[in-house]
């Protein structure tokens, strides 16, 4: 599921995310994900229905992609190695290919719990 | 309704506007305002037809000149059949179909070999509402990966697999093939999965939706609304209705009739299916032949009067083989038409009735029938002619494919017309015509008691 976020918060104000953004790059680097090989969405706890279901919308492509991924990423944790530099997740590889259709499940969700749940007043 | 985005429509705040007194109240005496005649117009090259039927409700929908006929690919008029009412990028599928429960509607959707047809049926007062949804549908759907993997190919499979499953409906498939090939005789639901796995995406179906529901390529038909409000809402919901793909042009050659024979084994049914070559639809002009009709229902086969066999021939020709059971069907399009007589039941009747019903052509075609005959036919091939064009579903189609193609709506008034001038000479060389001509011939079932075609004696 996606988590709670500062993000809008912070983007619509420039000052705020002149200060922030920075800083939000260099954490997201010292995480270390990215020296194993993964994306940022890698990471998102997939034991869910939610999940489950975006990775199945998810193209062939991508999907094998991520399996890869996550199994050099097991690999290397096994052998306590990290990967050699070129092969390492690069700061502009780092991109959102799932969090857009768990936040499009979850809508989807939510419009249906609302609608289950309106009162309907019709106009005499 | 839930949402802002809902509440600041037009098209509901106007549905609520209109007083429930604005429907039609007649009174004993007051003449009826409906017309029977189409009322027909054009909105900035989107052509609409209007019957102000009288009554609480109205029929509204979409003709698209996009049937099976059309396709470029196998499977693609079908899957953008399915596409319809799906998520849009206004609204997803689930609130259209809410909202529409909520206003008490009917949405559907199908298709023919020419015709893709919307529909919605629906309180009069609701009108702007679902002109509002169907401009929507065939302007704004989103065509997603998900939605055809997760809804619309799991439909496609049960349309198949209902097909497969169907000896009549196989059958009815495979006289078609063999009579027009290409064009007409492409089959109306995909027959094998490989079609769906290999020319069904997203990308495609969004193109030949493009190209499907065109302004020059669709017209609006409604039953039981004022010209007047139609028009005004078809003017200001229809304005984002595009104008065409640039990689796909929808054309299909003219139908050539060829003939021939198909026998397809099959274990749940027997039904051999004999097709001649008959009359395109009345909105063609020139190829109309209100004579094959008539010849229809002469052969005929299903009574229409309960506990008496009827007059037609081959309700007479068959009365000795109670397992079997034959009637007599013209199928018309906009340039060709199949007449066709389905036989089904056990095999063994099934063989025997088909014989009988080709001598029974044969008696037409030398002139030994009755006048009598020919006047009963001819009054009930009216009545089916104008109760069809009465009816709203049939009606509206055809409707809207003569707009589309000819720009001219399906008068029913004058087809009861041109069939009350066919005369009994006339009958008799429409039937020595298709004896001359090559039969198509479908059998399924039991192939090794059906029959060839040339076992009944006919050419194929």
């Amino acid at each position: 599921m996606s988590a709670p976020s500062l993000a809008p918060y912070i983007l619509k104000r420039p000052w705020l995310k002149r200060w922030i953004v920075p800083f939000a790059n260099w954490y997201a680097d010292a995480a270390g994900y990215r020296r194993l090989g993964l994306r940022a969405d890698d990471l998102i706890p997939e034991e869910n229905d939610t999940v489950q279901l975006a990775l199945k919308r998810l193209s062939p492509k991508e999907s094998y992609d991520r399996v890869f991924r996550l199994r050099r990423a097991f690999q290397c944790s096994l052998a306590h190695q990290l990967l050699p530099a070129a092969e390492q997740t690069k700061p502009e590889e780092d991109v959102k290919y799932l969090s857009p259709i768990i936040e499009e499940i979850e809508a989807e969700l939510k419009e249906r719990a609302d609608l289950e749940s309106i009162i309907v007043q019709r106009k005499k | 309704m839930a949402s802002p985005a809902s509440l600041g429509s037009r098209a509901l705040r106007a549905s609520r506007r209109v007083p429930v007194a604005s429907f039609q109240r007649r009174g004993l005496a007051a003449a009826a305002s409906g017309s029977f005649q189409y009322e027909t117009g054009d909105s900035s090259g989107i052509k609409y037809a209007s019957r102000d039927l009288p009554g609480p409700t109205t029929t509204l929908t979409v003709v698209a000149k996009a049937g099976t006929r059309y396709q470029p690919l196998p499977g693609l008029s079908d899957a953008l059949e399915k596409f319809a009412f799906k998520s849009t990028t206004k609204r997803s599928s689930l609130r259209i179909t809410r909202e529409s429960e909520l206003l008490g509607g009917n949405l559907s959707a199908y298709h023919s070999r020419e015709n893709l047809v919307l529909r919605a049926r629906f309180l009069r007062e609701d009108l702007p509402y679902f002109t509002e949804l169907l401009g929507e549908i065939i302007s704004k759907t989103r065509y997603t990966t998900h939605e055809l993997d997760e809804e619309v190919v799991r439909v496609l499979k049960l349309g198949q697999q209902g097909l497969l499953a169907s000896p009549s409906s196989l059958a009815l498939n495979s006289v078609h093939a063999v009579a027009f090939h290409r064009g007409l005789g492409e089959p109306l639901h995909p027959t094998s999965s490989t079609t769906i796995s290999k020319y069904l995406d997203v990308r495609t179906i969004a193109e030949f939706g493009r190209a499907a529901y065109a302004r020059s390529n669709i017209a609006v038909v409604a039953n039981g609304a004022s010209h007047s409000e139609l028009s005004k809402w078809v003017g200001e919901f229809f304005t984002d209705t595009g104008n065409g793909s640039k990689t796909l042009k929808l054309s299909s050659p003219t139908s050539k009739y060829y003939g021939g024979e198909e026998r397809i084994a099959h274990n749940s049914g027997n039904v051999v299916v004999i097709g001649f070559p008959g009359s395109s639809s009345f909105t063609s002009g020139s190829s109309f032949k209100p004579e094959i009709s008539v010849l229809a229902a002469l052969l005929g086969g299903e009574s229409s009067i309960k506990w008496s066999p009827g007059f037609s021939l081959l309700s007479q020709a068959a009365k000795e083989f109670p397992q079997a059971h034959v009637s007599t069907n013209h199928a018309t399009y906009s340039d060709a038409g199949l007449l066709y007589v389905t036989i089904s039941g056990e095999a063994l009747d099934v063989a025997k009735a088909s014989t009988n019903v080709v001598e029974a052509l044969k008696k037409i075609a030398s002139g030994q029938v009755a006048e009598e005959d020919i006047k009963k036919a001819t009054v009930l091939a009216k009545f089916r002619a104008l109760e069809a064009g009465q009816q709203t579903d049939a009606g509206l189609e055809a409707t809207g494919s003569g707009l589309i193609t000819q720009g001219k709506a399906f008068q029913i008034d004058e087809i009861g017309a041109a069939i009350d001038k066919v005369s009994g000479d006339k009958v008799k060389a429409a039937a020595k015509q298709l004896l001359e001509s090559k039969a198509s011939v479908s059998a399924v079932g039991d192939l090794f008691v059906l029959p060839y075609a040339s076992e009944i004696g006919l050419t194929v």
